[in-house]
């Protein structure tokens, strides 16, 4: 295991200092928030060494805000805190539920949001929520800011649209609607501290009819990014809701997904642990919509 | 004492990290490098907090930082800077033993002792939070502790012990 004895630790303490520290040294250091993961990957030696810009520090980054049609996240919430945020649980319980399962509590008190983001494992908890949610990312920089919706902020495996100059600061979800319902899945190797083997975040929008007016669905783990499973989307938009049809749409979400085998499971374990994921998640909704007297 | 003077004296770059450790206010000029674990144990001697997988998983180091638990081998003593810790050397007073402390005792949740000081100072935030814990939210509590030897009943069942001492 590798020792970290010759780097060097940039420590700002507000925003402004640290963006002008990523102008100066862009590539040459590596951003470090709560470092649950960055560390290990250090000592681990699979992240190159890089002196660090630490950002922990930077307390104006730690906010849960209600904005005009979104609710905003400061980059260094920590998932403690979004798991017990009120305004999340109310307005955006995907990723309440989501945070609740990122790991021990130990980690879920130091690991923030933009930290899970920014690493990109295919297997981040807090992505497939984020994606059915429609969420922006807010980088900025010495030069401005840029808005980039998450699906197009991950190009592939751990590739980012993010500037060496650039901070992820913000991260803006928009409020599930009345005539909404979600949920989050994960299956990991145990209850406790695991990392995901196939998670999901499911959320529709109900019609009249008792029927999905809009479907959205997202998987981790099971590709080189989150992946959006379109074609059980599709199958599942203002069909009737019955055993058959949901177990076909939850089918075809084999179209949609490219696992591999890793030391968590293998990829056809995978596949079936994805339709299985989404036809309980799909009924659970259903069924708490029952029980709610619709 | 080597590994003090290799991490005091061999470092290209220091930097100063000052923070308040069971109440008592400690800097030092340390390498960029040190984890908060090896601050604690090699720089200030406190070696109740142990260092276990190195990885993050197994929760002998967990300490608290800032009212909250965290493991010390995933943190960086410069993000530490400035900030409160509480070891498992700061629970007993005035050689009181700490409720929890009694509990794990009476209760032997332990065998051979390793993981202790990190499952008694997760139980510690635990208990901070939720004073009246279920069964099943005290193994909630602590699943990023392990313990390789109990099998966990009787750590369980201390920890419902010194919920129920903390509440006389």
């Amino acid at each position: 295991m590798n020792r970290l004895h010759d780097i060097e630790v940039y420590s700002p303490k507000t925003l402004e200092e640290a963006l002008e520290i990523l102008r100066r040294e862009g590539d040459r250091v590596k951003v470090i928030a709560g470092g649950t993961d960055l560390i290990i990957q250090m000592k681990d030696g699979i992240m190159p060494r890089k002196n660090l810009l630490n950002i922990y520090s930077i307390d104006e980054l730690r906010y849960i805000r209600m904005g005009n049609d979104s609710i905003r996240i400061g980059a260094l919430t920590s998932f403690t805190d979004i798991a017990s945020s009120a305004l999340i649980r109310n307005y955006a319980r995907i990723l309440a539920d989501a945070a609740n399962t990122i790991g021990s509590i130990q980690i879920m008190n130091k690991a923030s949001i933009g930290g899970n983001l920014v690493n990109a494992s295919p297997a981040a908890d807090s992505i497939p929520p984020l994606y059915v949610l429609d969420a922006v990312l807010v980088l900025r920089s010495v030069e401005g800011v840029r808005e980039v919706p998450i699906q197009s902020f991950y190009r592939g495996y751990k590739k980012l649209d993010i500037r060496s100059d650039e901070l992820l600061t913000e991260v803006r979800v928009r409020r599930m609607a009345e005539d909404e319902d979600g949920i989050f899945l994960k299956h990991g190797l145990r209850l406790g501290d695991a990392i995901s083997v196939v998670n999901a975040a499911l959320l529709v929008k109900w019609d009249g009819d008792d029927r999905f007016k809009d479907v959205k669905i997202a998987l981790g783990a099971v590709a080189p990014t989150v992946v959006r499973a379109r074609s059980c989307e599709e199958a599942l938009t203002g069909k009737e809701l019955n055993d058959s049809t949901i177990w076909d749409a939850a089918s075809k979400v084999v179209n949609d997904i490219s696992p591999i085998d890793d030391v968590r499971g293998t990829a056809e374990y995978r596949r079936e642990m994805s339709v299985n994921l989404l036809y309980i998640g799909l009924w659970e909704i259903i069924n708490k919509r029952n029980q709610a007297g619709w | 004492m080597a590994r003090k003077k290799q991490l005091l004296e061999t470092a290209e770059t220091y930097v100063s990290v000052s923070m308040k450790v069971n109440g008592v206010p400690c800097s030092a000029k340390i390498e960029p490098r040190t984890l908060l674990v090896h601050f604690l144990r090699d720089v200030l001697g406190l070696t109740g907090t142990h260092w276990g997988c190195d990885t993050g998983n197994c929760g002998a180091c967990t300490v608290i930082m800032n009212g909250k638990s965290v493991k010390s081998c995933n943190i960086f003593a410069v993000q530490a800077d400035g900030a409160e810790i509480i070891t498992i050397e700061g629970l007993a007073k005035d050689g009181q033993l700490h409720p929890i402390q009694e509990a794990f005792w009476e209760n032997h949740g332990l065998q051979c002792g390793f993981c202790t000081p990190g499952f008694i100072m997760q139980a510690y935030w635990l208990l901070q939070q939720n004073p009246n814990p279920t069964e099943e939210e005290v193994r909630r509590g602590i699943s990023g502790n392990i313990c390789r030897c109990t099998g966990y009943q009787n750590i369980v069942k201390a920890i419902l012990t010194a919920a129920e001492k903390m509440k006389r």
